[in-house]
């Protein structure tokens, strides 16, 4: 069965912008990336699988319930983007509370809350008020409210937004821990290393559109990008670059070592490249594949689905 | 619901206006029996001897019983108004009602959860200024100014007396779940404000035997019943069957005109209409 599944999706503003159209089928255990640049509509579409926002058309069913009905968020936890709670309750009493909407039992109340408290590393601060919380702790009592009820789907919208670099490897080794428990994880963010690292699978919103989803790997990779050292005299030599290479770009040299930034078309051309590099008996130091910006492979599947638009036409 | 309902009334409990509330109260009380302690003092030395002056003193009494309850009442709706009108939006503005909502509870429990704290900790309040000001007035009043309440007088005044902070927290919860907190305080306030003076105007009309002045007065009590409850109670409190002269009829603060007991009904009705709308609002609503 779907942990998720949203079919036709679409919430807007009067009219404009929010997100339109989304279908999308999560299955359990699926770390998901949500990826899209700010105002994209990532938000938006959580909170209406939340049923914080009434859907303008389309369904929407969270563990084979409709979106909308308290039974669809039994099993759920939910870290908002915006995150603030009623400040003058301590750490412990905010966790408690949602304890009991959640109908965790009495007895395991207790356990339940010293074992997230001690997942988030607020252990030891979690009887202070809330008041008294830096953004970034706030952020971690947040994430230790949206585990309370031992969700199966847990929505993050940008869960690092708060923390610092250390906070960042914390919550990414928290989600792998997750993800190892069998959770599901739905993650909105619009930093690629952040999805990178944990996801397995994600889907790209631009402009209220969900443009392309499927595996990261496949999605990433769109132009292979190597970055290759050699030495600087070789260089120099004016090379007859094979087709599957679409650009070259020199960076200046240093300490007798320059670098090239060569585009690809696939990642099976790295090799080749290397290859065909080795036999021009270039020195190799180093090949480095380069990550792709966020902008660049928005840009590349928005001008994909346009092609492909205007293909079926 | 009842983890939202214990949450508001906590969450109130532990603010700052709750504190100074608790605080003018507690002046108020001080005050006013220190009133009634040298208002007695002055009056047992002139004695009351004849029936004219002994109903002279009841009158003074229930006048002085007025003016506490009324005083107090207005205390009650101002606490109701405020912390009712930011129920719902201010929540809503912060994010901070996200992480509640999206838990297996509907927007209706929400929503009773919220009335019920407000309107269970307004209640308590309420009460508690009640018997504070009859047990004063009573108490340090003594002999002389005791008025002789009947257990059941004293049940069905102080239930009608409670009733007024609950029409206007429902009120303001209605309110609160469409507008931002300015726009809802500001529309209860000037509802409160005009039954206020509605009422004013109405006794006035009865007094000086203007139709078009009562019927004013009728109007904002239906528009908003709060004023009519308060004429009520005091109808319940000072009027007995054996009394030939209504004690209630006398002064400023009492109540020239009754409102019949059919009030009572439109107000209880009034309040869970307003308590519908508010439920029809909030379950539509994006937060
Ligand atoms: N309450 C609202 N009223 C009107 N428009 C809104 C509202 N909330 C969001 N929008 C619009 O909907 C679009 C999507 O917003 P959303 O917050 O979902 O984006 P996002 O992808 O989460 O962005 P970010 O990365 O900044 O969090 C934006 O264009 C925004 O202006
Ligand atoms: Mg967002």
């Amino acid at each position: 069965m779907n942990v998720m599944e949203a079919k036709g999706l679409t919430k807007t503003y009067n009219g404009q912008a929010g997100i339109r159209n989304v279908s999308l089928e999560i299955e359990e255990g699926m770390v998901y990336g949500f990826l899209g640049p700010n105002g994209a509509g990532k938000s938006t579409f959580v909170r209406t699988m939340l049923g914080l926002l009434n859907p303008t058309s389309g369904e929407g069913k969270i563990l084979g319930k409709p979106i909308g009905t308290p039974e669809s968020r039994e099993k759920v936890g939910y870290l908002p983007e915006l995150f603030r709670y009623p400040d003058w309750l301590t750490g412990r009493k905010l966790l408690e509370s949602h304890a009991e909407l959640c109908k965790v039992p009495i007895r395991e109340r207790k356990k339940r809350i010293d074992e997230v408290v001690d997942l988030v590393g607020m252990t030891g601060r979690d009887k202070e008020k809330i008041k008294g919380y830096s953004k970034g702790m706030s952020q971690r009592i947040g994430l230790a409210c949206a585990l309370i009820n031992d969700p199966k789907l847990i929505f993050l919208d940008e869960p690092t937004s708060a923390l610092d670099p250390i906070g960042r490897k914390d919550v990414r080794d928290l989600m792998l821990h997750l993800k190892d428990q069998g959770k599901t994880i739905f993650l909105n963010s619009h930093l690629l290393n952040e999805v990178e690292s944990v996801c397995d699978h994600v889907s790209i919103v631009h402009k209220s559109e969900l443009i392309v989803q499927g595996k990261w790997r496949e999605l990433m990779m769109v132009e292979a990008q190597v970055e290759i050292m050699s030495s600087a005299k070789a260089e120099s030599t004016k090379l007859d670059f094979p087709d599957f290479v679409r650009n070259v770009e020199r960076k200046e040299a240093v300490n007798g070592r320059s670098k090239a930034l060569y585009q690809l078309k696939r990642e099976e051309d790295i090799p080749r490249l290397v290859d065909f590099l080795a036999n021009h008996k270039l020195p190799i130091y180093e090949v480095t594949p380069v990550i792709p910006h966020l902008e660049d492979v928005f840009m590349h599947w928005v001008n994909e689905k346009e092609r492909r638009y205007v293909d079926h036409r | 619901m009842w983890t939202i309902a214990k949450l508001t009334f906590k969450e109130i409990v532990s603010k700052r206006i709750f504190l100074i509330t608790m605080m003018m109260t507690a002046v108020f009380l001080i005050l006013y029996g220190v009133a009634i302690h040298y208002a007695v003092k002055d009056w047992k030395s002139f004695g009351a001897s004849t029936v004219d002056q002994m109903m002279q003193q009841q009158l003074f009494s229930s006048q002085l019983l007025s003016i506490g309850l009324y005083f107090s009442s207005f205390i009650v709706a101002l606490l109701s108004i405020l912390s009712s009108v930011s129920a719902i939006a201010s929540e809503i503005d912060s994010h901070q009602i996200d992480t509640w909502l999206m838990r297996p509870i509907t927007r209706t429990q929400f929503l009773f959860g919220k009335v019920i704290g407000l309107g269970g900790l307004l209640i308590a309040y309420a009460a508690f200024l009640f018997a504070g000001i009859i047990i004063l007035h009573q108490g340090i009043g003594g002999e002389v100014v005791s008025l002789d309440f009947s257990i059941s007088q004293i049940v069905s005044a102080s239930a009608t007396y409670m009733l007024q902070p609950l029409v206007l927290v429902t009120l303001g919860v209605m309110l609160s779940s469409r507008m931002t907190t300015l726009n809802a305080g500001i529309v209860l306030i000037i509802l409160y404000g005009s039954a206020f003076i509605g009422g004013f105007v109405e006794q006035i009309g009865t007094i000086m035997e203007k139709g078009a002045l009562v019927n004013i007065g009728i109007i904002s009590s239906l528009i908003f019943p709060v004023d009519a409850m308060y004429r009520k109670m005091t109808v319940f409190l000072f009027d007995t069957a054996d009394n030939p002269v209504s004690l209630a009829q006398q002064g400023m603060f009492a109540s020239a005109s009754a409102p019949n007991n059919v009030m009572i009904l439109y107000t209880i009705m009034y309040g869970c209409i307003a308590l519908a709308v508010a439920i029809i609002l909030f379950r539509k609503r994006d937060v």
